[in-house]
């Protein structure tokens, strides 16, 4: 159990920033889609219940759940792939007792969570390849999977995730560079292999104006949204491209179009500060991740929230080709927003714990205040000033 | 207490780790910066820099206006009797904008709505490709009935762009009695809008194609309005945001009386049925104001057929007639107007001073002309007459020597002063003017080179010219208005249809007044020779339209019958029967022309038809009159 004593420790930026983020894509959702407004309330009511028992569960204990979950994942994908519901041509849905379930959100958080484990694991020996083909090997079978759907957006964030953790976890320059490379030579090949529509969609993306009332339509609707919101925008509700429908998708992929029109330049630099904020405190928090472990989790979800919000908002407005992703915190759908904040509670189960050094042994203490010592600082909100060391695991008691 | 045994978990809480910012953390952290930095800069182009363009774009998108077709105005009769509905019905048409964005799913729902429609792929991307506004639901096929529109109505939500629009088609009443005079309408033609685009119509209105439908489609068109309105992705209508109504079109009231119309039309059908004849046409005017109160031609066609669209098969089955029923014979059939036409060559000869109302000319069964000899229609000598006599008997021989001595070029003059050779202005398209014959016309028409003495006028066309024939052509509406001029005093009037105009509330236009297209240069004695002739013919006891008497016209006239020979020279030839007429003799109100295709003598088989009818109107004309 977290006791109360602990939870100053919380950390209260990034629940902020969070929390205006989810406001504002409330107000999003609602003027957008109203009638999936009630269901994006619940989902964020069952999200923020993820993000809380997150935050309870000390992440080092996830471990042991980790291999599990990662093939209970491979497991959902695969049941998608022969049993799932199709939509807009793409099989990416199972109902879970009615309610609509996308594995491939969840499969996200778990497949991050299983490369941070990999990296940490294997501390002092992350520049070997047999680390980088470990992390290839454990995030390539359910990017499959989601590629096959075909989900395209989905198995890039994979793929965004793989590249980050890669970095973050250490790989060696020259390996990187190396994985880089073969990325770049292989890039031609991939528009054989994308189905008819994505093939249109980065058509469209280098030329949108080929075909205006056709494929580029959606982009170009998006982005006629966005620029008529002007400095101001609209106002809430009050944005017609986006409530008459000429915006594709106003929901999801392009709830961002919508806001734009409605709250124009200033709201997209609140919104868009308040992004950065949140990822710099992710930043921050794996800066302070009191394990290698722990700062890989950090990390990796401030590379998949960053990935997924530079391609969504960079595809509403032109920058990148359309993939179906959602807009973290902002995007209408259930299991993004429950995985998304689950990830987000993940973090502050690390935060809770930072300042918590935990040992093997004593002779690993005996080396960390050695060495540390001179950070050691009394905390005068603790009941137990330093040097009240408990024994066993304190968490579970 | 701290249990230290090595491989135990040991935690010591109360240290606030130093934040560590390896190189590759820091990188990180500065790309996400960079990139929303990258983000707001473009946003802040899209939404600043080219903000404007953007808003106009919105409204482009949003803002429609929407033309709303004017409701064509309605035709009634003279009395108000309604001749034409719009009817409710419905069209398939498209919204191009709301078309499924995917090229291969469009293409395919175009061939499910080429096949819906019942044309060709091509055919429908031709319609398509008229209109330039994506926007308005363009009409591909229309005059849909409430069930072939419920039997649509099933596929649409398949075919997403695809809508039934409310329209209106016109129901003619009576296509037995109108058909050729109101004419049909149908949808615009490319070459057709071409032409129209400039006047503001639409690629997918109708517009009059033949009758008065055609004649009067400035009247009846109306000035079509528009609609702003706020639309969806879809194109469905969100809010109307400023309007202006359109104007429907005119209510025309015809000098048409139904009741007449009725009259005619019978009494045509039955003179052709008892003469075993398939084609006639008959004209009824007023002589004091032109206004055209029955016109009927046989056989005629039902224009409910076009306004629906007619079936391939429905109009080759119309076209290859050989009786020709989309032929308007009352206005556009032209023949050799035959004896109806003395009355011409005799006021030409008095007004030329050829002869004088007392010369006295034989009659005999035949005269040489040249080489020729030409015949009375009598095989006997009638005696020697005065040109008073000469029309009752309707003696041929003695109009051969009258136009001996007018020649041709004066006789046409004169058939000029009278109406021929000129389209009557009547609000009809198609009118043919006939003809009133000289040499240069001949030499005009003659299919051998100049010079061939074919080719050459002759003594036989002057004199063959002088009973209406040789060249001489005429419609039933020419000869209409030409009995008018007679009756009433030798003052040729424009004929018209229309009696009144008013707008969709009633509020009146315009009225019908007489417009004289020209005093026929006739001294009155001179005409009233002629006048008191047809009166002798018609209620003398000799005369060869004394039959009226015993066909019940019991009231005062003038008349005159006509048996054209067609189809060549010589004798025994075919002939259609004329019978001109007005009524009463003095101040006349009634003046008409008929004409029975083939079908033998005028006084047995058109004067019947004429003097049924003239029986109705004077059974019936304080209310004809009293319309309007």
């Amino acid at each position: 159990m977290v006791r109360l004593g602990r939870l100053h420790l919380l950390d209260r930026l990034q629940l902020l920033l969070a929390g205006m983020l989810l406001v504002l894509g409330l107000m999003s959702v609602y003027s957008a889609s109203p009638a999936d407004f009630r269901k994006q309330l619940l989902s964020l009511l069952l999200g923020l219940a993820a993000y809380g028992v997150a935050a309870r569960v000390d992440y080092r204990r996830l471990e042991r759940f980790l291999l599990p979950a990662y093939g209970a994942c491979l497991l959902l994908l695969l049941v998608v792939h022969f049993a799932g519901h199709s939509a807009l041509g793409a099989r990416r849905w199972i109902s879970i007792g009615g309610f609509p379930l996308e594995p491939s959100e969840l499969c996200k958080v778990v497949v991050l969570a299983a490369l941070a484990r990999h990296f940490a694991v294997r501390q002092g020996a992350e520049r070997s390849l047999r680390t980088m083909f470990g992390a290839i090997a454990l995030a390539v079978p359910p990017m499959i999977l989601i590629l096959l759907q075909p989900d395209l957006g989905t198995s890039m964030v994979f793929a965004a995730i793989l590249a980050g953790m890669l970095f973050l976890g250490g790989s060696s320059r020259l390996h990187l560079a190396g994985l880089a490379t073969l990325a770049v030579v292989a890039a031609p090949v991939v528009p054989h292999l994308l189905h008819g529509y994505q093939k249109q969609r980065l058509e469209i993306f280098l030329n949108p104006m080929s075909d205006p009332l056709g494929a580029g339509y959606n982009l170009l609707q998006a982005r006629i949204a966005v620029g008529s919101g002007g400095l101001l925008g609209h106002g809430w509700l009050h944005g017609l491209q986006g409530s008459l429908g000429f915006v594709p998708e106003r929901g999801t992929d392009f709830i961002f179009a919508v806001y734009a029109e409605q709250f124009g330049l200033l709201g997209c630099v609140v919104l868009i500060g308040l992004f950065t904020g949140l990822l710099l405190r992710l930043s921050w928090a794996a800066s302070v991740a009191p394990d290698r472990f722990g700062y890989l989790l950090c990390a990796g979800v401030a590379v998949m929230v960053c990935f997924q919000v530079v391609e969504n908002i960079g595809m509403n407005v032109g920058l990148t080709p359309i993939a179906g992703i959602p807009l973290p915190l902002i995007s209408y759908g259930g299991s993004a927003l429950v995985a998304n904040l689950a990830a987000l509670g993940a973090v502050q189960s690390v935060m809770l714990r930072r300042r918590l050094l935990v040992y093997r042994d004593v002779e690993a203490l005996d080396r960390h205040l050695l060495s540390e010592s001179g950070t050691v600082r009394l905390d005068p909100g603790l009941k137990h000033p330093v040097g009240a060391v408990a024994s066993g695991d304190p968490w579970s008691a | 207490m701290i249990d230290l045994r090595p491989g135990r978990w040991v935690e010591l809480a109360g240290i606030e780790p130093r934040a560590r910012w390896t190189r590759r953390l820091a990188a990180f952290a500065l790309l996400a910066v960079g990139l929303s930095s990258a983000l707001v800069w473009r946003l802040a182009d899209l939404e600043i820099v080219q903000g404007p363009s953007f808003a106009r774009l919105a409204l482009v998108n949003r803002v429609h206006r929407v033309p709303v077709v004017a409701e064509r105005g309605v035709i009634y009769d003279r009395q108000g009797t309604q001749l034409v509905i719009n009817q409710p019905a419905w069209s398939l048409a498209v919204t191009t904008v709301a078309l499924p964005p995917d090229r291969t799913q469009r293409d395919a729902e175009l061939a499910a709505l080429a096949g819906l429609a019942g044309m060709s792929g091509a055919e429908l991307t031709a319609r398509l490709a008229i209109d330039s506004d994506g926007y308005r639901p363009l009409a591909v096929l229309t005059g849909l009935d409430d069930n072939r529109a419920q039997t649509v109505n099933e596929r649409l939500p398949r075919l997403p762009g695809v809508s039934l629009q409310h329209v209106a088609i016109r129901r003619y009443v009576d296509p037995d009695l109108y058909g050729h005079l109101l004419g049909y309408v149908g949808p615009i033609d490319s070459e057709e809008f071409k032409t129209l685009k400039g006047k503001g119509y639409l690629p997918d209105e109708v517009v009059g194609k033949s009758g008065l439908e055609a004649g009067l489609e400035d009247l009846l068109r109306g000035r079509d309005g528009w609609q702003d309105v706020l639309t969806d992705a879809n194109g469905q209508v969100v809010k109307v945001l400023r309007e202006q109504p359109p104007i429907p079109g005119r209510s025309v009231y015809l000098a048409i009386d139904a009741g007449l119309q009725k009259s005619v039309h019978d009494a045509l059908v039955e003179g052709l049925r008892k003469a075993g004849s398939k084609a006639g046409a008959s004209v009824v005017t007023d002589p004091r104001t032109g206004e055209i109160t029955a016109m009927v031609s046989i056989p005629g066609y039902d224009d409910n057929l076009f306004a629906k669209g007619i079936s391939e098969a429905d109009y080759s089955r119309l076209l290859n007639d050989p009786a020709k029923p989309l032929y308007d014979r009352a206005i556009a059939g032209e023949y050799p107007p035959g004896s109806t036409f003395k009355m011409i060559t005799g006021t030409a000869a008095l007004q030329e001073g050829k002869i004088t109302a007392d010369t006295q000319l034989a009659c005999p069964a035949n005269l040489k002309f040249g080489a020729w000899t030409y015949w009375n229609w009598a095989h006997y000598d009638m005696g020697a007459m005065n040109v008073a006599k000469a029309i009752p008997t309707s003696c041929d021989t003695f109009f051969y020597q009258v136009a001996n001595l007018l020649g041709p070029d004066t006789l046409a003059t004169y058939a000029r002063d009278f109406g021929y050779g000129a389209r009557p202005g009547i609000e009809l398209p198609g009118a043919g003017a006939g003809v009133a014959p000289t040499p240069a016309y001949k030499l005009q028409v003659c299919p051998y080179p100049a010079g061939t003495p074919d080719c050459g006028w002759n003594v036989g066309d002057t004199v063959t010219m002088g009973i209406g024939q040789s060249y001489v052509l005429t419609t039933p509406l020419i000869q209409a208005m030409y009995a008018a001029a007679l009756g009433n005093g030798g003052t040729l009037l424009r004929p018209t249809l229309v009696h009144q105009v008013t707008d969709g509330a009633g509020k009146l236009l315009s009225s019908a007044h007489p417009e004289i297209v020209r005093q026929v240069p006739v001294d009155a004695a001179n005409l009233e020779l002629l006048r008191s002739g047809m009166h002798q013919s018609l209620t003398g006891t000799w005369g060869t339209a004394a039959i009226a008497r015993s066909l019940g016209f019991k009231w005062d006239g003038g008349a005159k019958t006509g048996t054209a020979q067609f189809g060549g020279t010589g004798v025994d030839l075919p002939s259609h029967a004329w019978f001109i007429d007005f009524a009463p003799y003095q101040n006349p109100e009634f003046a008409s022309a008929t004409i029975l295709e083939g079908a033998g003598f005028g006084e047995f088989v058109a004067e019947p038809v004429a003097v049924g009818f003239m029986n109705y109107y004077y059974a019936h004309r304080t209310e004809i009159h009293s319309g309007g």
